[in-house]
């Protein structure tokens, strides 16, 4: 990666400038997302509804991070790696945003399944498989910062354990419904929540194709390794 | 590699106009282009960028045999115009020169009237038989110039009395009016202002149908307006040459990358 710096260094500046809003806002949706399943698991509904109310400020900074790049674009005129950084900036911007309405879509389904029989067990899966996602969301953020190829790969092979994860809740919900119908509304909540848990793994994968495209130039070619298959969500397990 | 399909400028089909093989100059002892292989394409617009003193301009005159003029420079290697050695001893430079036409930095026109500049290269080179004929060359050179509106009712009036842009596109149609394959041009644009450079620049665009254009040029922006091919040279040295989309968003070698995102080379 290129590590000398440009003769104008006004434009180092503001490249770093942008990337530093990146970093910021990932950590914004991590917390948000660890936050919001943390208040799932005790029902804490003021830390709900802080998650909720802080999703502003990831959409205040996914604005403000798209109107510098605009005017990188414009005073700058970046080339080359140049270019590739400014776009992947606003393409991760994009990615992160829609983690945090994923986050403050969750937050908001607090109080509701309050009032619903409680689901320990799923409950639990969901809080393990948003820590698993939101390491992926970090490690994909580490690799934009490091340029690292490597370990941008490795999220994409780790986003099928997400989607594995997301598999078993499927089934483990699906289990609870048939059980007793009065679980259904809070399984259907659940199901929403680790749903969108996995699409959170998805966007985590787009972060680290984008480091892919911002070291090589190409986007990643080969189908990443997929763990749903329709198959898995027939709901009549095999084993 | 699909990287910029979509801006990626129709060059594949296109045809080598010129060719240069391990060509080399020295002035006096200055080795000042080492080794540089380039096909220069039919129809197609070739930005040459590159710091000061990194030989593309040096390479520019070498396609026209500019560097005859200058007593110390040897060129060595072989340059071919449709497949003909333009260093053959049969091959006399002037004619050469009136099929690779060259417009230089600043705008030099003839003092003399602005139908006498574009009328002198088709003159000398019995282009034309009659004044009719001639006449219609001056029109057709001013129009492809985009100048002819402006100066159709003011023809015998000196050159060097036109503004910048309008003096340069002069010089553009004085090129073009001897019917060039191939148009050099020298830093065409860097004494202008950014309206005439446009205008330049539309014109490269409309010309590039008929003939070959080389643009030298120290705007990268420039470059990447104006060309489908930029070749990057680098202390005499040819580093990269290509697609000009390729160039500017993902350039192989680490110099290109250092050069065009403004990092010291």
């Amino acid at each position: 990666m290129q590590i000398d710096k440009h003769i104008l260094s006004a434009f180092d500046r503001d490249l770093e400038g942008v990337q530093a809003l990146v970093m910021k806002m990932g950590g914004l949706v991590e917390s948000a997302m660890l936050d919001a399943a943390q208040a799932l698991d005790t029902i804490d509904t003021e830390l709900a509804q802080r998650v909720w109310a802080g999703d502003r400020a990831i959409d205040a900074l996914e604005e403000q991070i798209h109107n510098e790049c605009a005017r990188l674009l414009a005073l700058r005129s970046p080339a080359a790696s140049d270019l590739r950084t400014v776009l992947t900036v606003m393409r991760i911007a994009t990615n992160l945003e829609r983690c945090g309405d994923y986050a403050k879509n969750l937050a908001k389904r607090v109080p509701v399944l309050g009032d619903l029989p409680s689901l320990p067990g799923a409950v639990g899966s969901i809080r393990r498989m948003t820590r698993a996602v939101v390491l992926l969301l970090k490690d994909a953020l580490d690799a934009y910062i490091a340029r690292d190829v490597a370990i941008a790969s490795d999220v994409r092979q780790r986003d099928q354990d997400v989607d594995q994860m997301y598999n078993a809740i499927f089934r483990e919900l699906l289990t609870h419904m048939l059980e007793d119908m009065r679980n259904i509304t809070p399984c259907m909540h659940l199901h929403f929540i680790a749903k969108n848990i996995e699409r959170v793994g998805d966007h985590a994968t787009g972060i680290a194709e984008q480091v892919i495209y911002l070291v090589t130039g190409a986007m990643p070619d080969e189908d990443r390794p997929k763990g749903t298959s329709l198959s898995a969500l027939t709901g009549n397990p095999t084993e | 590699m699909n990287v910029m399909q979509i801006a990626e400028r129709a060059t594949a089909t296109a045809t080598a106009k010129m060719t240069a093989r391990g060509v080399q100059v020295h002035y006096g002892e200055n080795h000042a282009l080492k080794d540089v292989d380039v096909d220069i394409l039919a129809g197609t617009v070739t930005a040459f960028i590159g710091p000061s003193g990194c030989g593309k301009s040096t390479f520019l005159r070498c396609l026209n045999r500019m560097n005859d003029t200058v007593a110390s420079a040897r060129v060595t290697g072989e340059i071919r115009l449709d497949g003909e050695d333009i260093y053959d001893r049969r091959v006399d430079p002037v004619t050469l020169r009136a099929r690779v036409g060259m417009v230089f930095q600043k705008p030099n026109p003839f003092p003399k009237s602005i139908y006498e500049n574009v009328a002198y290269g088709p003159r000398i080179h019995g282009l034309t038989r009659n004044r009719a004929e001639l006449d219609q060359v001056v029109e057709t050179s001013l129009r492809k110039a985009a100048l002819w509106n402006e100066v159709k009712d003011r023809l015998q009036a000196p050159g060097t009395g036109l503004s910048g842009g309008q003096q340069q596109r002069l010089c553009i149609a004085r090129a073009i009016a001897t019917a060039p394959e191939v148009l050099l041009m020298d830093e065409p644009c860097s004494a202008l202002d950014p309206i005439a450079t446009a205008q330049v620049e539309e014109l490269i665009d409309e010309l590039h149908t008929q003939f070959s254009v080389v643009i030298v040029t120290h705007s990268m922006q420039q470059a990447a307006r104006v060309s489908q091919r930029t070749a990057f040279f680098h202390l005499g040295h040819l580093v990269e040459y290509g697609e000009t989309g390729q160039i500017f968003t993902n350039p192989r070698d680490p110099r290109t990358e250092s050069y065009i995102t403004g990092r010291i080379g």
